[in-house]
């Protein structure tokens, strides 16, 4: 069996697994799993931003929120099925993203994470501050999508949306688009030479990855029923950013791996709360510092011990 | 208020109170925009470092030298957390200099972000989640037409003399020059031999430093909790984002703006979202000038 | 169809500050097509400066550039990118984390080339540089030198490359390596009429390569001509013993 059937072989008994699992799974896992993935959305989308593109990007969480609150808002004030507000939020988030996204494009990394800091705290003070109109603290109800508190439904919608979403930024990367980004991070000035539009591309970076941001947020505030100022804390962000680098930092799996492996270990370790955030940051610090891949690369390079070893090395990795 | 004339007196009071908080949420500022500065690194740890200052005094005056002596335990506060954040900078970042780090920007910001977050918790590990109040370091008093606690007149006074003794050493001293020469030439002030990397360690000691002094000097204001430097850490970076990088003066400037606004947002607009006034003027300034009113474009491709 | 008397590339009275520095005075050069042309000067004359303008990396105070008589200056680097003309960096400026073949296809995917096109002629382009066992090589394992032969052979995969500017493109670059860019600047030149500017310290090179040579000193052109007809100009000899 050559790699890449190896690959496409693992990937279906993965996605196999996941829709058998509910069957021996307590509603209470399930719940987990499904949080989980909207989290591996989150990463993956981020990933496409900070990790391939290398605009490091501090505001991935608020264009959820902003996706979350968009839906939410249009039902409760204008009344609007899903299937309006859904494409509503989606379009709100890129167009804010948008206007974001040109504005990073006159200032360099550092200052476009500060920049996208501020606007995350901007928009998270916004929502707290605008109650009468946001539902402040308190949180704002959204109407569930399945109407029922059940989380089976949820876990395999959340499950097609994870492998929507994986699949198309796959499809993106392999494609010329993916070759651009790619070349931005790498080096911005030799890609424009070599007659990359830099600026185009690097607002259709923020666009999509907010957008894909936005659509599961909103999918997401539909699915808990309460939304609030919270999903726009700098933790969100934070967390966002352990779950690619313990992943692996721009790989393809890498976001969906770290996010699902460490909300599980999040949830396992439920008791000591700061212990386990003490051990994830821990792991971080000497991932970054040490290791550089995340278990992406671990898995890489376990698999290259086992006799693979004439494999391509691109940091392009499936 | 209504078709009343301006309180001349209420505004006056407003305005020093804005003031003074906007002196102390510089020190913050001081210490971000110094490390960026020689390192090129935005520290996103400093408000755990200001957290530390202040659980250090309060340990100090609670149970080593007694509150009369807090003074002496602002000085020693903000020495511990130098060393602290110098041995940071020698596991952490000096690896970025030293040709072992390839992507610098993205793993300077990544390290701080998880140093903060593990610094917090290990914080409520070490100290409970409870808050620790300080006894007050002095006696209410007035400035000007405001009357204001012991503890904002000793924040307001410890901080102008912090920046004071900051500015001058950089200024004038000629340690404080070899920075400037770091930040402005790094590879031509090593062929001067200037050794770098010692002065990395230093700024970065140093730059905590005064985020811990103004832990351990705010700490009756803040009080002392994991998430003491929340709230410092924004406003500081909040007027860096105002100030943009590079200029201290700038960092002055917008902090008194950002003090100010806020004082006079929550006093004449509303109290409740003290927070949403200097992201108002942020978002004002950014929209006329993205690198900040004073700060210096890096050319961005 | 281009008047022979107007040049391939204009350069017109190029001005280029930084700040109080006059990085370039005033600069005028010409290049008639499929000319290999050196640029050479002490160091700190303005040489890159020169070229960052031609090639859209700066904007001038003041002058202008055209290039088959239309006008360039000013414009972005993938635009200028887009007309045919190429460029390398001083130090090679290769996509680190993509492999040699992912390098090479940039400029053919900007260009609009199909992947089995491009893949097929970076393909060849790596044969010739001898690069071919390196092509699925990420680029940070790879040598300076052979980072420099990669930046090069790069910019052969523009498709309508007419200008192909180099910085330095010998700078402590091994034997053997010099050797195929030499060559494939020869090829280039003699089978698709590519126009060269070349920047280079390597005298002895210049002088083979180069039909004509500009030599920079202090920001300003001071002589122009041949490698011998300028070599015993006194203004030249001064400005590189001078200092």
């Amino acid at each position: 069996m050559n790699l890449l059937n190896l690959k496409i072989f693992g990937l279906l008994a993965v996605v196999a697994v996941a829709l058998v699992l509910p069957v021996g799974l307590s509603e209470y896992w399930q719940y987990v799993l499904t949080v989980s993935f909207f989290y591996a959305i989150m990463a993956a989308s981020w990933n496409l931003l900070g990790g391939y593109t290398g605009q490091f990007s501090l505001a991935q969480h608020t264009f959820g929120m902003i996706g979350a609150y968009t839906s939410a808002l249009l039902m409760d004030k204008a009344g609007a099925p899903l299937w309006i507000t859904i494409p509503a939020a989606v379009v709100l988030t890129m167009i804010l993203s948008l206007i974001l996204g040109i504005i990073c494009l006159r200032v360099a990394g550092l200052y476009l994470a500060l920049i996208t800091w501020a606007f995350a705290e901007v928009v998270r003070n916004y929502s707290r501050m605008h109650y009468t109109f946001t539902g402040g603290d308190r949180g704002l109800d959204a109407p569930l999508i399945f109407g029922t508190l059940q989380p089976t439904p949820y876990y395999y919608f959340f499950l097609g949306l994870t492998i929507l979403v994986v699949a198309f930024i796959y499809v993106l990367m392999r494609s010329r688009i993916g070759f651009y980004l790619r070349s931005i991070r790498d080096d911005a000035i030799a890609a424009r030479s070599m007659g990359v539009n830099i600026v185009r591309y690097k607002v259709l970076a923020f666009i999509v990855a907010s957008g894909i941001a936005g659509l599961a947020g909103a999918f997401y505030g539909h699915s808990i029923g309460l939304i609030s100022p919270v999903l726009g804390d700098f933790n969100e962000m934070a967390m966002i950013i352990i779950f690619v680098v313990i992943g692996g930092m721009r790989t393809q799996a890498g976001p969906v791996v770290g996010a699902i492996a460490v909300r599980i270990t999040m949830e396992l370790l439920r008791e000591q709360s700061e212990i386990r955030i003490i051990i994830l940051s821990a792991l971080v610090i000497i991932i970054m510092r040490f290791f550089n891949g995340g278990l992406m690369e671990l898995v890489r390079r376990v698999r290259k011990l086992f006799g693979r070893d004439r494999e391509p090395v691109s940091a392009y990795q499936d | 208020m209504e078709g009343a004339a301006i309180d001349y007196h209420l505004f006056s009071q407003f305005l020093i109170s804005g003031i003074i908080m906007g002196i102390l949420y510089c020190l913050m500022s001081m210490g971000i925009n110094f490390i960026y500065g020689i390192m090129k690194v935005i520290n996103w740890s400093m408000g755990e470092f200001f957290m530390i200052g202040a659980y250090v005094q309060y340990l100090l005056i609670t149970y080593i030298i007694g509150p009369q002596f807090w003074f002496a335990g602002i000085l020693i506060a903000a020495f511990v957390v130098f060393v602290l954040g110098a041995v940071v900078q020698q596991l952490l970042i000096r690896p970025m200099f030293v040709g072992i780090i390839e992507a610098k920007m993205e793993y300077a910001t990544i390290v701080t972000i998880s140093l903060a977050i593990f610094l917090r918790n290990m914080a409520v590990l070490i100290g409970g989640p409870y808050i620790y109040t300080p006894p007050d370091y002095a006696g209410p008093t007035q400035l000007l037409t405001l009357p204001i606690s012991g503890n904002r007149m000793v924040g307001l006074v410890g901080a102008l003399i912090i920046l004071g003794i900051f500015y001058y050493f950089i200024k004038k001293t000629w340690s404080g020059k070899a920075f400037q020469g770091v930040a402005q030439n790094r590879s031509g002030v090593q062929t001067a031999g200037v050794n770098v990397l010692k002065y990395d360690t230093l700024a970065f000691g140093l730059g905590t430093a005064l985020a811990g002094a103004g832990g351990a000097l705010l700490a009756p204001i803040f009080l002392v909790h994991p998430m003491c430097g929340l709230v410092p850490t924004v406003r500081g970076f909040e007027i860096i984002v105002i100030a943009g990088l590079g200029s201290i003066p700038g960092i002055l400037i917008a902090g008194l703006s950002l003090g100010i606004a806020e004082s006079l947002g929550s006093a004449f607009i509303n109290p409740s979202f003290v927070d949403i006034y200097g992201f108002i003027l942020l978002v004002i300034v950014l929209l006329i000038k993205p690198y900040g009113l004073f700060g210096k474009p890096e050319r961005a491709v | 169809m281009q008047d022979k008397r107007t040049p391939f590339l204009d350069v017109k009275n190029i001005v280029k500050k930084f700040g109080g520095l006059v990085a370039n005075n005033n600069v005028n050069l010409q290049i008639g097509k499929g000319e290999i042309r050196g640029l050479i000067g002490p160091n700190g004359s303005g040489k890159t400066t020169l070229i960052n303008v031609i090639t859209g990396i700066y904007e001038p105070e003041n002058g202008g550039i055209y290039f088959a008589g239309k006008r360039i200056d000013g414009l972005q680097a993938d635009v200028i990118a887009s007309m045919g003309i190429m460029r390398t960096f001083q130090v090679a400026r290769v996509f680190r984390d993509m492999t040699v073949l992912e390098n090479m296809l940039i400029p053919a995917f900007c260009q609009g080339q199909s992947r089995k096109e491009a893949v097929g002629r970076a393909e060849e382009l790596l044969d010739f540089a001898l690069l071919t066992r390196l092509k699925d090589t990420q680029a940070k394992s790879l040598s300076g030198g052979q980072n420099m032969l990669l930046q090069i052979v790069r910019g052969f995969m523009n498709r309508s490359l007419q200008l192909y500017v180099m910085d330095e493109p010998f700078a402590g670059v091994h034997q053997s390596i010099k050797g195929i860019i030499l060559k494939s600047i020869k090829m280039m030149n003699d089978e698709k009429g590519v126009t060269f500017l070349i920047i280079s310290h390597e005298m002895p090179t210049v002088s083979t390569l180069c039909d004509k040579v500009t030599v920079l000193a202090k920001g300003e052109l001071i002589a122009e001509g041949t490698m011998e007809e300028i070599a015993n100009e006194p203004q030249v000899i001064d400005a590189y013993l001078g200092g």
